[in-house]
């Protein structure tokens, strides 16, 4: 039972909680490093081996190629390293809820306000259309006011040791 | 009111697209592991199949039926739902590219769930109205949602649990998720008087 364990006195409870994942540094920009997501070798360990089921639409690596994003380079990464990034626990919750609720609420809005009043399919249509485009722009507001917090950035936490993988089951 | 309240229930709950009509049952195993990416991939799932239960609609009403090409309905429903995932992909990485960078995993995984398939085939057979049927596709992928958090939630604890090692992994949790679909067995003795 791990409930008698003491608590690793070095483990920081007041951090927030991340999300880890392992990417390797593909190219360097200046002070930017340019990384890409790792492949996992099983479906189902982590989120990133999501990606892996989905050979049907392009190849893997042209979906991790297209899955590069860039951090800050706070270690002196150099080409070819592997490291572990993470993102806070409810970034994706957050991310998901700007990105699909918004414009969804704003679309079953308009409809059931445009059937109300008109009772009219062909303009109920027209009011869930626009009422998307407006969830959109919501949406891109939102997005907006995430950056800016840095709720979306993934972060450096440190060098991934030797065979390290995100799968931890 | 009254109608498409009782028509959003028996969607969600008593109709449940996992656990009584067994759709889409591969995202159920395979994306559950953790509650946010539950959460991410259920979201992604219900925007997709409302967006595309629309459009279906809207091309079984003006196309399909009028011109009587019935026939063509599973092969065109395949080519909405796809064009859909494609443009919920396009729209996200232009609204925010970073929110595309987080949550673009798992919209390929949705062209391939067939649930969303099952939907838009179900609102076909229901001959609903342009409302209803929206209504309907919404509801029935929030029930998809909220059971794909419940076993995401369950996972995590199961993971903490001492199960023995034959059952451990996907044996307990299949098993589990039997026992969830018995549990929303009990939704069908609802009554409206």
């Amino acid at each position: 039972m791990m409930m008698n364990t003491p608590a690793d006195s070095a483990t920081d409870y007041s951090a927030p909680a991340l999300t880890e994942g392992i990417a390797h540094v593909v190219a360097i920009n200046g002070g930017k490093v340019w990384l890409e997501p790792e492949q996992t070798g099983s479906c189902g360990g982590c989120a990133a081996s999501g990606a892996c089921g989905a050979k049907g639409i392009g190849t893997v690596a042209n979906r991790l190629e297209a899955r590069r994003f860039q951090i800050e380079n706070p270690a002196n990464l150099v080409v070819g390293e592997r490291v572990v990034i993470g993102v806070r626990d409810n970034a994706l919750i957050k991310a998901s809820i700007t990105a699909y609720a918004v414009p969804l609420a704003t679309l079953l809005t308009s409809g059931a306000m445009a059937q109300w009043r008109f009772g009219s399919d062909l303009i109920t249509m027209a009011a869930m259309v626009a009422g998307l485009g407006l969830g959109l722009v919501f949406s891109r507001m939102g997005a907006g006011q995430l950056l800016m917090r840095g709720d979306l950035a993934p972060q450096f936490i440190r060098r991934a040791r030797p065979g390290e993988t995100c799968n931890h089951d | 009111m009254k109608e498409y309240v009782l028509l959003m229930v028996s969607a969600a709950l008593v109709n449940n697209v996992i656990l009584a009509r067994f759709l889409g049952l591969c995202s159920f195993m395979g994306v559950t592991t953790r509650i946010d990416t539950a959460v991410g991939m259920g979201m992604a799932t219900t925007f997709v199949i409302t967006v595309s239960s629309m459009a279906d609609w809207a091309v079984q009403s003006f196309l399909l039926e009028p011109y009587g090409l019935g026939y063509l309905r599973t092969v065109t429903f395949i080519l909405v739902i796809a064009a859909a995932v494609q443009f919920t992909e396009m729209t996200v990485k232009k609204v925010s590219p970073p929110l595309f960078e987080m949550l673009g995993i798992y919209l390929p995984l949705i062209t391939t769930n067939c649930a969303v398939l099952g939907v838009a085939l179900l609102l076909v057979e229901g001959r609903m109205s342009f409302i209803a049927s929206t209504l309907f596709a919404f509801a029935s992928s929030i029930g998809y949602s909220l059971v794909m958090v419940m076993f995401a939630g369950l996972r995590e604890r199961m993971a903490l649990a001492d199960v023995p090692r034959l059952f451990a992994g996907p044996p307990i949790g299949f098993i589990v998720a039997s026992l969830l679909a018995l549990a929303f067995m009990g939704f069908s003795g609802m009554s409206t008087s």
